[in-house]
């Protein structure tokens, strides 16, 4: 075993360890708070894997969150599915969906896809509208609010238990997924598609396989966010185009091409959007959490391109104090990837 | 549905000609910094807000003249670009296309949350350059305001392209889009270019801003907000790369989404969007370069 | 090791909040000796903060009760959210308002699908939602599958209704053109509508919706006005309804026109006439339920001078010209005659019951004779409006009080 595999491994169970143990330290309602950080982190997760990893640009992760929730939604509320079972649908769902964004990325690359992902999310309240037969239309979808089996704990604790369950698994599909083959492609994609084709990957599947994966992790995260969010799914809850943006903000806070700095991107992302952020730093009232968003964006991604994965990674001496200058044979770890 | 009339007909281009002006002039904005920089601008449409907001200021609270605050945004708004190009974009320059885009994001976020913190949300009436009385040509109404609004983006763009093919200034700036490196070889001055290229385009998204403002006669922060996707489809319609483009675009986006709205029931109301959304699909798909692009080779 | 962690964890997570739940449930959650809290959320920040004095405005009168005899020797203390009009932030601030902070009830949480959002939670714990600020109709007629839940403005079915019968009444052969937003809001104004016209309801000649993302309405008016029609409903909102008027000046369509109440305040007609002309907006009609603090007719009214008083010593910096204010004041108002109906020991259960029994006639913020009235199978508080006649620069009322 390396010295950073034994860090790696210690980071997993102090965060293990964390997830269990924290619930001592916060109150009932709190819980549901940490219970949406779960979701974010598997949200960002699934965007760090298709934009961080394949590099290829998606404004419109909101969208397939926004299909994971409705798929929970209408099945679990018109349908009488139990909430558990929704959510490997709402996976598969939000897969097709991505498989369907990656395909103009066959023909186009970086501004373009950045276009159309971006067009996607501002379409999609409009359609959640407009089918009201099939989605509840403006008045939203809402299901039996999840109770916790037996008595053990409290309704908000099993919202947390359960979602960050899923959150970490979530954690380590993805770092299977990128530690493996498919995650080697992915960074030949990204880095370098000339040399990609040439060593003989095929860059379409790879890039589909890379939308439809995503997107099914954001497929989760929706379904989580409609079972923690009240049982309850509209048009703007979660908001696609809010949401596609938020993401972004997470994906780029944590550090996109790696996946330790992710719960850092998603707690930001749950107390920037509730406003606690805002009274913790006792900011005027005011001032609308959107332009501290906003701010965040720019200032992290102009001063601190890797995130806070790559803030991490040099206060543990595991990165490499150059973030361009890479050890041989593996690729650079970039804040973000090209075109 | 109405039985069909051809005073309607025309009366429904008249006006989509009038809200494709709209489309048309953010687009242009759009279209400038593209050509000039190689990034799409997201936060163009609230640049143009926040540009509307500064002459609403200068008239409303200070009693300035319309036109003499008008020409004053004008003047402002290309300082702005020009500063946001030094400070926020500069840093990031040659950056990957991913990084310009979230930057450009994050200021649409940022500047959208500004207007609202420095101006606040309220709807407030915007006045118009040109009288909004009605003229009557044969059962078709317009006003004054449409044709002088679709009159100024005219001008807007024959400027810009006498800018563009007879100045030394346009000439620099289109090496520099074209070719960076061999612009800098050649002693162009590349990021006072890039600079100019912001500044242009903010100037312009101040005059989009501004006649968008007068045309729909009330404003609020989520002025442009809406404006953007159309005001993109427009954009990649005519052909990222041209200004005419940009214009003719936007013009036959309003009159298509017009007629569409009013003769097929799929896409009205709430669907008019995914319509703009299918128009850069099939747009990109069918022919990337636009109308007006010329048709490049496709890296890989 | 880990594992034994997380299960001690769990463990002593369930002791505690087990403990926690049996400590709860002896008293009545946000009842006090001497307090009474209540909660609710509002658009402080966001995209519709103009109608933030909704929950300001009702915040004021609460402070001026507690001073001024209290509510069976309570004060009544109202925390309100910020929001941002967010249904996702109304879920939070609502589940913190019920479990943190641990409300009597949720008052005066406005938007349609804000109230929606919380709707099932509210009704499966068993927590009173009262007067919801919206005029969807499910919030009155949908009280068998949600009976903690009551809304309170005249809703937008009822109010689609009185402009049916005053055009049957006063212009039976009238032909109607319709705008109307693309959700719940546009089309429970529309089927009220229609519904009212009855066996008229072919006299709709035209109907075009929009879609509050685009940027103008300028094409939906030309259809309307293609339609030939000569009575023009606006069931738009905010800006939309500015341009309706704007548009339909612009084509020199100068029909009798329908202003829905939610875009009707003075502030927003009075833009509509700078915007449009005199002669376009003159004449328009709406509803009205609350005493306009611009009406003339109000100048020398106690409810309304009660209204200035309060916001000059609670909310000095709010404007008192500000309509949402006065429609929070009403509404807490009826929250006030709730609370004291409830009893000097209010529980959850007794605050419906009072909410349910209402028969008020003395509002001071609503117009005379138009009574605030609930049952147990009328869920509808405000089923009584007046009409209103635009002038060209303030609204004067008409006609008698129109019931249901």
């Amino acid at each position: 075993m390396s010295r950073s595999d034994l860090m790696r491994g210690g980071l997993i169970a102090a965060l293990v360890a964390l997830v269990g143990l924290l619930p001592l330290a916060i109150n009932d309602f709190q819980k549901t708070q940490f219970a949406f950080v779960a979701v974010y982190v598997i949200a960002i997760a699934g965007l760090n894997i298709v934009t961080g990893y394949a590099g290829q640009v998606s404004l419109g992760h909101g969208a397939a969150v926004s299909i994971g929730a409705y798929t929970t939604a209408i099945l679990a509320g018109q349908h009488g599915v139990p909430y558990y079972a929704t959510i490997p649908v709402a996976a598969a769902v939000a897969g097709l969906g991505g498989l369907a964004l990656g395909l103009p990325a066959l023909r186009l690359s970086g501004l373009y896809l950045a276009l159309v992902t971006f067009g996607v999310a501002v379409s999609t309240p409009a359609i959640a509208k407009h089918f009201t037969k099939f989605t509840g239309g403006s008045t939203g979808q809402g299901f039996t609010i999840v109770k916790p089996p037996g008595n053990l704990v409290t309704e908000n604790e099993w919202l947390y238990y359960f979602s960050w369950a899923f959150a970490l698994a979530a954690l380590a599909v993805a770092w299977l997924l990128v530690r493996g083959r498919l995650g080697r492609a992915f960074r030949a994609v990204r880095d370098s598609e000339v040399a990609a084709t040439s060593s003989g990957i095929d860059l379409s599947v790879y890039k589909l396989v890379a939308f439809a994966i995503s997107a099914a992790f954001a497929g989760v995260a929706g379904s989580l966010f409609a079972i923690d969010n009240l049982s309850y799914v509209s048009p703007d809850a979660p908001d696609p185009i809010k949401l596609s943006i938020y993401l972004l903000v997470g994906a780029v806070v944590a550090g996109l091409g790696s996946l330790r700095g992710i719960v850092i991107g998603a707690l930001l992302i749950e107390f920037l959007y509730t406003g606690d952020l805002e009274k913790w730093l006792h900011l005027p009232k005011s001032v609308p959490a959107d332009f501290f968003f906003g701010a965040v964006l720019v200032v992290v991604i102009v001063l601190v391109p890797r995130g806070a994965a790559g803030l991490l990674s040099r206060l543990a001496g595991l990165g490499r104090l150059y973030p361009y200058h890479s050890k041989a044979g593996t690729p650079p770890e970039r804040g973000v990837s090209t075109e | 549905m109405v039985a069909f009339t051809w005073s309607e007909l025309f009366q429904q281009i008249v006006s989509g000609l009038s809200t494709g002006g709209i489309y048309a002039s953010l687009a242009l904005a759009i279209v400038i910094i593209y050509r000039s920089t190689r990034v799409i601008n997201f936060a163009q449409g609230e640049m143009a807000t926040f540009s509307t907001y500064i002459a609403f200021w200068l008239i409303h609270d200070h009693g300035w003249p319309y036109w003499g605050a008008f020409f004053a945004t004008l003047a402002m708004s290309f300082v702005g670009g020009v500063l946001l190009e030094r400070t926020v974009l500069r840093p990031v320059e040659g950056a990957p296309v991913l990084t310009i885009a979230i930057v450009t994001l994050g200021l649409l976020v940022a500047l959208n949350g500004l207007t609202r913190w420095l101006f606040g949300g309220e709807t407030q009436v915007f006045p118009s350059a040109f009288s909004t009385r009605a003229i009557h040509v044969g059962g078709v109404s317009f006003s004054l305001q449409d044709a002088g609004f679709i009159g100024l983006a005219i001008v807007a763009v024959a400027l810009l392209w006498v800018f563009f093919q007879f100045t030394k200034v346009g000439l620099a700036m289109r090496g520099t889009a074209i070719n960076r490196d061999a612009a800098r070889l050649l002693g162009v001055p590349v990021g006072r270019m890039l600079a100019l290229g912001w500044g242009l385009a903010a100037a312009l998204g101040a005059l989009s801003g501004m006649l968008t403002a007068g045309s729909v006669a009330t404003f609020d922060p989520n002025l442009m907000l809406g404006v953007l996707l159309y005001a993109l489809a427009a954009a990649v319609l005519g052909g990222l790369e041209s200004p005419i483009g940009a214009v003719v675009g936007g013009l036959l986006l309003g009159v298509v989404l017009n007629l569409l709205g009013t003769y097929t029931s799929f896409f009205s109301g709430d669907m008019r969007l995914v319509g703009g959304l299918a128009i850069i699909l099939v747009v990109l798909l069918v022919r990337p370069a636009g109308i007006f692009g010329r048709v490049t080779a496709r890296k890989v | 090791m880990t594992r034994k962690l997380i299960l001690i964890g769990v463990l002593a997570a369930a002791a505690v909040a087990a403990t926690g739940a049996l400590a709860r449930s002896s008293a009545t959650p946000g009842v006090t000796s001497d307090t009474i809290l209540l909660g609710g959320t509002a658009p402080l920040t966001g995209e519709a903060s103009s109608a933030a004095g909704v929950a300001k405005g009702a915040d004021a009168y609460f402070k001026w009760i507690n001073s001024h005899g209290k509510v069976n020797g309570r004060d009544v203390d109202y925390m309100y959210l910020d929001d941002a009009y967010d249904p996702a932030r109304t879920v939070q601030d609502v589940r913190q308002l019920v479990q943190q902070n641990n409300v009597f009830a949720i008052f005066n949480t406005l938007g349609t699908n804000n109230n929606l959002a919380v709707r099932d939670f509210l009704n499966q714990t068993s927590v009173p939602q009262l007067f919801a600020a919206s005029g969807a109709d499910t919030f009155g007629l949908d009280y068998q599958k949600y009976p903690w839940t009551i809304g309170y403005i005249p809703s937008y079915g009822f109010e689609g209704g009185v402009y049916a019968h005053y055009v049957l009444k006063t212009k039976p052969k009238a032909k109607i053109a319709v705008l109307y937003q693309d959700d719940e809001y546009g089309r429970d104004l529309l089927n009220g509508l229609t519904a009212g016209l009855g066996s008229h309801a072919k006299q709709i000649v035209a109907a075009a919706k929009y879609d509050p993302t685009q940027p103008d309405v300028s094409s939906q008016v030309a259809q309307l006005k293609a339609s030939k029609a000569d009575t023009f409903m606006i069931f738009a909102f905010g800006k939309f309804g500015i341009q309706a008027f704007l548009y339909a000046n612009k084509l020199g369509w100068h029909p009798q026109i329908f202003v829905n109440a939610v875009a009707s305040s003075a502030n927003l007609m009075t833009l509509s006439t700078i915007t449009s002309s005199k002669a376009e907006t003159t004449g328009a009609i709406s509803i009205v339920y609350f005493k306009d603090p611009t009406d003339p007719r109000w100048a020398k009214d106690k409810g309304i001078a009660l209204f200035r008083q309060i916001l000059k010593a609670y909310d000095p910096s709010a404007n008192p010209k500000d309509g949402y204010y006065l429609a929070g004041m009403a509404s807490a108002y009826t929250m006030v005659d709730a609370l004291k109906k409830a009893g000097a020991n209010p529980t959850r259960d007794s605050l419906l019951q009072a909410a349910l029994s209402l028969n008020e006639t003395s509002n001071p913020f609503v117009i005379p004779g138009i009574a605030v009235k609930t049952s147990a199978s009328d869920h509808f508080p405000m089923q009584q409006v007046g009409l209103q006649r635009w002038t060209g620069t303030h609204w004067t009322g008409f006609g008698p009080i129109l019931s249901k």
